[in-house]
């Protein structure tokens, strides 16, 4: 069994870095072979938009960088740490940049299933409101369940190896991870969170002022307030909606994206004309 | 040609919950507007699922339920749009009000940015 970590921190030896290799320690304990990737250290371009990938299967415009063989390395471990530091309220541009060239990964999405764990050092309490957002959509592409995900208030440069219970976590979101793959057990074992599906606590108003979304799995839900206390109820329906459950998924790429092509066509010749003075105007 | 007409275009998993043809002539009546409802299915089950080739099909040829929406009275015509809305969320793509006529269209963009834009 393989377990690879995904580093999204440049730092070398920082405290992403270390907490991933701590847990990879932990997955080792367990008989994983592991192997760790500095994301900073691959050419990671940006997503062309071209829409080849979505038009035609598994072909990706981009082919001088390392996108694929970072890809291949996912397809190759059998589950994966997601490690990345929170310097503005979100994860790293580096792991975003990775989301953004998931659309080739769209047509796998929802057909393989890998446990996944996350781990976040950050600096200031409550400065880490988006930190899952962009993990579990980077899980959700590659076609990883997360089974846990784990946020240490650290600062400084390799501050974290003297947080022992820290040290104590990571270790032990290895071991998980190991364990996990061997008994095929992906039930999600970190905090229950709000959304039914990413367990993240964010919800988003919708315009209707009766309905909440989870942000990341577009779930919804209705809001309410008893004792005080606020409390979020979605319908088991509803689950079944997520935008990244395998039926929803299909119905996206088969009738939200691929017949846009026809779309695209039809409208060639008022496109070419109507934004041919984009063209002349400020030329890049 | 009645002064506003659009078409929504449903595509599988767009609607929040089943559109029942017979739930649209009360929604006529309550509106004092007309509404027809067509529906392409071009599924086919394989491995236990309805699947279907899209990609170089034309929209209008692939499986989805189009509800058409006419009026004189913009009030009626907007109120209606907004129901619907309400009950099925709004479609989804650019190109699911694909053969309404351009003041239908409008109205109903319109109100998917204030009643739907999410």
């Amino acid at each position: 069994m393989k377990v690879l970590a995904l580093n999204g921190s440049f730092r070398k030896n920082g405290n992403s870095e270390i907490l991933l290799k701590q847990a990879l320690m932990g997955a080792e304990a367990e008989g994983a072979e592991v192997e760790i990737l500095r994301l900073t250290d691959y050419k990671i371009q940006p997503c062309r938009g071209c829409g080849l990938c979505l038009f035609k299967e598994n072909v990706c415009q981009v082919q001088d960088d390392d996108v694929n063989f970072i890809f291949a390395k996912v397809d190759a471990c059998d589950g994966m740490i997601l490690g990345s530091p929170c310097y503005f309220l979100e994860l790293t541009a580096v792991v975003k940049q990775l989301v953004d060239r998931c659309w080739i990964l769209g047509h796998k999405m929802g057909k393989i299933k890998k446990p996944a764990s996350v781990i976040i050092p950050y600096a200031t309490r409550g400065w880490i409101p988006y930190v899952s957002v962009q993990a579990n959509i980077l899980l959700h592409l590659m076609g990883l369940v997360k089974i846990n995900e784990a946020t240490v208030c650290t600062q400084g440069i390799s501050e974290v190896v003297l947080d022992h219970e820290a040290m104590d976590l990571a270790y032990s979101l290895g071991k998980e991870i190991a364990m996990a793959i061997r008994e095929k057990d992906f039930i999600y074992k970190g905090e229950a969170g709000v959304c039914p599906c990413c367990h993240d606590w964010l919800v988003r108003i919708l315009k209707d002022y009766e309905t909440v979304e989870c942000p990341t799995c577009g779930v919804r839900g209705k809001l309410s307030i008893k004792d005080e206390k606020i409390s979020v109820q979605f319908e088991e329906k509803a689950w079944a909606k997520s935008r990244f459950g395998p039926e929803e998924q299909y119905n996206h790429f088969t009738y939200h994206i691929a017949p846009s092509k026809d779309y695209f066509l039809r409208t060639k010749e008022e496109r070419k004309s109507k934004s041919q003075k984009y063209r002349e105007y400020l030329p890049g | 040609m009645t002064k506003y007409f659009v078409k929504l275009r449903y595509y599988p998993g767009d609607p929040l919950e089943e559109i029942r043809e017979r739930d649209l002539p009360n929604l006529a009546r309550q509106y004092g507007v007309n509404i027809s409802y067509e529906r392409v299915e071009k599924r086919e089950m394989k491995d236990g699922r309805l699947r279907e080739k899209t990609l170089d099909k034309r929209i209008e040829d692939i499986s989805q339920e189009v509800i058409t929406v006419s009026a004189e009275e913009e009030d009626n015509f907007s109120n209606c749009i907004i129901a619907l809305y309400k009950k099925y969320r709004c479609p989804r793509t650019p190109y699911s009000l694909l053969g309404s006529n351009e003041a239908g269209q409008k109205i109903a963009k319109k109100l998917m940015a204030k009643h739907g834009g999410w």
